[in-house]
């Protein structure tokens, strides 16, 4: 049809058409829908404290929030659990809020991000912690002076730590009985560690290993290089800090003490670096160890709690995971990790930190405080899955259901081994973790495969300690 | 052998232009009313290709040419996020694992798919067809990440069912995961065991498509078994194998969630994929800049691979 007039029935139903497009489009406009604005904690005037997810449960985040509501009813509060696999993921969900505008205030952060937090994006707690310093005098008190250190940057507090966990090894009861092995001494050493593992090889099956590890920065081989004195990356102290060892410490405490830690120069090629390795190459070539294998440990549980592992390196936060698994307290044990050239331990911990970003620094303020507080914490931490940073927290009360007879370890690894400190993690932290779990896979995949990994582990750690964060 | 071509001399000479002018036809109403709906149509689609495709790919292009932690604001680094890619150790072995992962993958899963997609048309009752035709798609409707955690705990080489398995014929335990040679064959295997249903799908509704008349005329003539597939089948096939061997290859070398979840690109960088490397780069190195330049190469690699393949699909498929 070229006819261009347009005939009355086609113009009727075009005009019904376009009538019936301006309605629904009408009716869409004016609909009372969802926008981001109604995302829970969004510009609503919020305190909003993002967590990581699986740290805490439903029912735990909701007493922290109505604690803190009865506390400062002018606050209002709101608990963004993160759900991420580890600390790594739940720091990129963080940061990828913040590329979006929606930075929460306060951000629950381990040891591996406290320096990358501290230097980029936090602030510096000590004008309130000198401030309040009568009101925290308690909680110092409570609080081991490494825990309190570790989270230090150049001088400056950045959080109050909440909880920690020191990798201890945790012994199967029930696989040392089948060996006739005893339990170790606390002052077992590598050479006693290698003659129990083969002694639970021999009472073991084929499909049973004595030792079982996880290829991550925090348990892996770390503990192993700080039991034989030195560490992946040069390790000192920065200056500073005097103000607050002075204010809530006694003279014993403070010794050695300063302004936080510093990793600088990589060190994987030095001797003790490459005979650690080489000790736990021996061990899987003796099949008394696992190959590393990446991951959060999770099938750990299962293989522990079975007898198919006998060894394994974890912290306060198994009790708990062991006891759901359903092992009994009498079915397993902990006990120090062993002493090679060292006995120090390595460990991780977490607390809020709070964000350069917060419009709400001192409400933020008031909500570690109130985080800190005892009664805060232990509604917090009713179950073991973490160890808590107050010493007067662990006692034989709280693990008397789920165990460890020798639950006094978890915080006897500070009071006893005062020089034990936080894992390596300097602002690169991610990219220090990327190359050491990659050159361990391969210095430990196949025989006389360390030394060459160790030394192209060099080069890449040298490369991401250049690089600026 | 029934002939189906038309003879050359039979087809009419092709003309340059036509005999007559064309004439300047303005559409009709209903022309322009049809148009307008097709256009209402397409637009949902178009739109969100924009919003979803071009705009990323050309945000990805432009941020490759900026350093971006996201904390601080871009800086404009030029080509420079382009020359770390190319002397980065890491991304171009990560682009050797992708291509090996890729060619080892593909080849696999349309062999796999394949061949039971030829035994699936041969005789058999409906209902085993269908049993057989489901239990091969399942897997593609699973989550690869779920699959992957199940994978990591069979493959595991001191607790895992698979060693377990062989144990009980005597061979030592294989570590599947932990070993160079090894990680990557499984990381393969577990990716190949998940997509094959795809390619299987396509190859049974590609076999149903081809006349049955072929098949008898060829085997009057004598033809049987592989040499019939070689002959006939497969010539047949062919447009349904080039969908399967792009959409397979795209697929390929994208993988992600396998190497992840099974060996976190270990050991070593032994299983280490690009896209893994574009993760690592942007959300645990906060690097997006460099993150973007490998995004914008791995896309330039799968357009030249798949611009390459059918450019080849011109000398080797058949269209009936």
């Amino acid at each position: 049809m070229t006819d261009s007039h347009l005939p009355r029935r086609t113009l009727l139903r075009y005009g019904a058409y376009g009538a019936g497009a301006a309605a629904l489009a009408g009716t869409a406009a004016s609909w009372d829908r969802l926008t981001g604005a109604d995302i829970p904690g969004r510009d609503d005037g919020s305190l909003v404290v993002a967590t990581l997810g699986s740290a805490f449960d439903p029912a735990t985040v909701e007493a922290l929030t109505k604690g803190f509501h009865r506390l400062h009813p002018d606050i209002p509060l709101r608990v963004n659990a993160v759900q991420a696999v580890d600390w790594s993921d739940f720091f990129a969900k963080i940061l990828t809020q913040i590329a979006a505008g929606t930075a929460p205030d306060l951000v629950y952060v381990a040891t591996e991000g406290v320096q990358l937090f501290a230097q980029r994006l936090g602030v510096s707690l000590d004008r309130w912690v000198r401030r309040d310093a009568a009101e925290l005098r308690e909680y110092f008190a409570d609080v081991h002076p490494s825990l309190v250190e570790s989270m230090m940057y150049e001088g400056n507090l950045y959080q109050l730590p909440m909880e920690f966990n020191a990798a201890d090894m945790y012994l199967n009861k029930q696989v040392l009985k089948r060996a006739g092995a005893d339990f170790p001494a606390a002052d077992w050493s590598r050479d006693d560690f290698t003659a129990l593992l083969r002694e639970l090889k021999r009472g073991g099956g084929s499909h049973f290993t004595p030792y079982f590890w996880t290829n991550r920065l925090w348990g892996g081989v770390v503990p192993w290089l700080f039991a034989n004195g030195t560490n992946l990356l040069k390790e000192s102290k920065a200056p500073g800090g005097s103000w607050l060892w002075d204010t809530f410490y006694p003279a014993a405490d403070r010794q050695g003490r300063g302004g936080g830690f510093r990793w600088t120069t990589p060190q994987a090629t030095t001797d003790r670096v490459e005979e650690a390795y080489d000790y736990i190459a021996s061990l899987v070539q003796e099949d008394l160890c696992t190959r590393p294998e990446g991951g959060n440990g999770n099938n750990l549980v299962g293989v522990f709690s079975t007898g198919h592992v006998g060894v394994t390196p974890a912290g306060g936060f198994w009790a708990g995971g062991l006891q759901q698994a359903g092992m009994r307290a009498a079915d397993y044990d902990v006990q120090y990790f062993p002493r090679w050239r060292t006995q120090r331990h390595q460990f991780g911990a977490a607390g809020y930190a709070l964000l350069r970003t917060s419009k709400k620094q001192e409400a933020a303020w008031e909500f570690i405080k109130y985080a800190a507080r005892k009664d805060t914490m232990t509604r917090l931490f009713r179950t073991n899955q973490t160890t808590p940073a107050r010493r007067s927290m662990l006692n034989a009360a709280r693990y008397a259901a789920s165990g460890p007879a020798h639950w006094q370890v978890f915080y006897d690894t500070l009071d006893r081994f005062p020089d034990t400190g936080p894992i390596p993690a300097p602002p690169q932290v991610a990219e220090v973790t990327d190359v050491l779990l990659k050159y361990t896979g391969t210095a430990l995949a196949s025989p006389r495969a360390v030394g060459p990994a160790l030394r192209r582990m060099q080069g890449d750690l040298e490369q991401a300690m250049e690089r600026e964060v | 052998m029934t002939n189906t071509q038309v003879p050359n001399s039979q087809v009419p000479p092709v003309r340059s232009r036509p005999a007559t002018p064309p004439v300047a036809v303005r559409p009709s109403v209903r022309d322009r009313g049809a148009r307008l709906v097709a256009a209402l149509f397409l637009a949902p689609t178009v739109v969100g290709i924009v919003v979803f495709t071009v705009v990323p790919i050309i945000g990805s292009v432009v941020l490759s040419l900026f350093q971006w932690n996201v904390i601080d604001p871009p800086h404009f680094v030029g080509g420079a996020n382009y020359r770390t890619t190319f002397t980065d150790s890491t991304v171009l072995v990560s682009f050797r694992n992708t291509l090996l992962f890729m060619v080892l993958a593909v080849a696999l899963q349309l062999l796999i798919a394949l061949s039971l997609a030829l035994a699936l048309n041969g005789r058999m009752p409906v209902w085993l067809r269908s049993v057989f035709r489901s239990a091969f798609f399942f897997p593609l409707v699973l989550s690869a990440a779920s699959i992957s955690v199940v994978m990591k705990y069979l493959f595991n080489q001191d607790f895992g069912v698979v060693n377990w398995l062989i144990g009980l014929v005597g061979i030592a335990p294989v570590p599947w995961l932990t070993s160079e040679h090894a990680a990557m064959a499984t990381v393969v295997l577990v990716y190949v065991w998940q997509q094959f249903g795809f390619s299987f799908l396509l190859f049974v509704g590609g076999l149903n498509n081809i006349p049955k008349e072929i098949h008898e005329a060829a085997a009057l003539d004598g033809a049987t078994g592989l040499r019939k597939h070689l002959g006939i089948t497969l010539p047949l096939l062919s447009p349904t194998l080039l969908v399967a061997t792009v959409v397979g290859i795209i697929n390929a070398l994208q993988v992600f969630e396998q190497p992840y979840v099974l060996t976190d690109g270990g050991p070593g960088d032994a299983t280490r994929t690009v896209v893994m490397v574009i993760y690592e780069r942007a959300f645990e190195q906060l690097d997006f800049g460099e993150a973007s330049a490998v995004g914008v190469l791995l896309f330039a690699l799968i357009m030249a691979v798949t611009a390459l393949q059918f450019r080849l699909s011109r000398r080797f498929v058949h269209y009936q």
